[in-house]
């Protein structure tokens, strides 16, 4: 699936909470099929940015591309996005996020989790929502769990099936905001084979995490990010064994 | 003990209207208070501060005076506006008890995880799609003790009513009491309340424990 097209382009980004500036001047594109994992430390505004591309965050100036298509724009704080609201929101969908607390519908089974966006959004009768959301379920290793509320799991387990959900909307391209943080360490491993199953399939994803070996091994291109800059983007092997520049150097040593 | 025997019915009806008078107007305040509470909610300026000023008069003012008004003051300012006592009761109740739920409402959907909302978003729901499956059917849960409380407290704010001559639990105990120079109906009176409030304290327990299944 890696012919070179864009999926995701930020351009000229700056992102303010009020006076706070988070994101300044973030331009990076993404391909199809590419594993991008962006690393930094905290407050760099790593989350911040992934939160940007499928508008549950606004950019403050700059633009932003899904697929081609223009889907944000703000000159001079102020919007110049051309398409409709509604457009804009129909493309933000092609993206799906996994989040660091998981956000499960506690009140939902883990099959009515997965099934309940596919009927609501996607009009899908019953029964095709619940056959794709068993392969779905399946594929994360949790079949045998759809009957059980999300309080009854454990974190990776939960995860797991945020995972899934997230699929049975068919995204174009996976987000995931720091989807092991909140883990115990060997409840880790299972999430990551997950996510390193879904890039081995070709999964466009976009990836801010702290795990620097899934970085390393599964990543075609790793960014550090400090106080709301790009400071260095590149291969992982040259990011991880000869960073050229002092901050990624400096931060590489404190967690490596 | 003879007058209490023979009292036994007027009590009975009495009790009655009073737990009508309560269920009709707590059913107008949550479905009042719901709009109202979506209305505090709303982005929109308008919605936002009318609701607003909904609340803040309907609370802020005396229920008794919302009642004489309704049931006395109106009539007098347009004559076609004659409310009967029963439904002046149940609105005044209704109007009164919707300001007070509104509040609570919107604290209760408030309070539901802002992750809830994002995971909804995030997977393509609109605005809408996500209260109305996701967000409010998690409030249920937290509604119900302070809810429980509202209904409670209506059913004793219902003696109010009393004041129009609707002949509710209370106005019966001191027609009774008055006319017939007794003071022993205050007896069964509030038996008769406590029995009204301590059945629903049950209902709304249960209510509680069945819908706390999946935490």
């Amino acid at each position: 699936m890696d012919n070179g097209h864009v999926m995701i382009k930020l351009e000229h980004v700056y992102k303010s909470f009020g006076q706070l500036e988070v994101l300044k001047d973030i331009s990076i594109e993404v391909e199809a099929g590419e594993v991008l994992c962006i690393i930094g430390p905290s407050g760099s505004g790593k989350s911040t940015m992934l939160r940007c591309l499928n508008h549950l965050e606004r950019i403050s100036e700059g633009k932003l591309f899904i697929d081609g298509e223009l889907v944000d724009e703000k000159v001079k704080g102020r919007d110049a996005l051309k398409i409709s609201a509604k457009k804009a929101a129909a493309l933000c969908s092609e993206l799906g996020m996994v989040f660091q607390r998981f956000n499960l519908f506690p009140h939902k089974t883990v099959l009515e989790n997965v099934i309940e966006a596919p009927m609501l959004v996607k009009k899908i009768s019953k029964d095709q929502a619940v056959k794709a959301a068993v392969v779905l379920l399946e594929k994360v290793g949790l079949a045998d769990k759809k009957d059980e509320y999300p309080s009854r799991l454990s974190g990776g387990q939960q995860q797991r099936v945020a995972i899934a959900r997230a699929l049975a909307m068919n995204p174009k391209i996976m987000l995931f905001d720091e989807p092991t943080s909140a883990l115990d360490p060997e409840l880790v491993g299972e999430v990551l084979e997950v996510m390193k199953q879904l890039a081995d399939e070709g999964m466009t994803m976009a990836v801010v995490t702290h795990e620097m070996s899934f970085a390393r091994d599964v990543a075609k291109r790793v960014i550090f990010m400090d106080k709301g800059e790009i400071i260095e983007q590149g291969e992982p092997e040259d990011i991880f064994t000869h960073p050229t520049q002092e901050r990624t150097r400096t931060f590489l040593q404190k967690i490596l | 003990m003879n007058l209490l025997i023979k009292s036994f019915p007027a009590f009975l009806s009495g009790a009655g209207i009073t737990l009508e008078l309560t269920l009709v107007a707590i059913i107008i305040g949550i479905m009042f208070g719901m709009l109202l509470a979506l209305g505090r909610l709303s982005k929109n300026i308008v919605i936002n501060k009318l609701s607003g000023l909904y609340v803040w008069f309907f609370r802020g003012s005396p229920l008794m005076l919302q009642l004489y008004f309704i049931f006395f003051a109106l009539p007098m300012i347009w004559p076609a506006l004659t409310i009967p006592m029963f439904p002046a009761g149940f609105i005044a109740l209704g109007l009164n008890s919707a300001a007070y739920l509104a509040e609570i409402i919107r604290a209760a959907i408030q309070s539901i995880d802002k992750g809830q909302m994002e995971a909804s978003k995030a997977l393509g729901m609109s605005y809408g799609q996500a209260m109305s499956h996701i967000i409010i059917p998690q409030s249920y849960r937290r509604l119900i003790p302070p809810v429980g409380n509202e209904f409670i407290a209506l059913l004793k704010d219902s003696a109010l009513v009393s004041v129009m001559g609707l002949t509710e639990l209370m106005r019966t105990t001191t027609t009774l009491s008055n006319s017939v120079g007794n003071a022993i109906y205050y007896i069964p009176c509030v038996i008769f309340y406590l029995a009204l409030t301590s059945i629903f304290t049950f209902v709304f327990s249960k209510l509680e424990k069945k819908y706390s299944a999946y935490e």
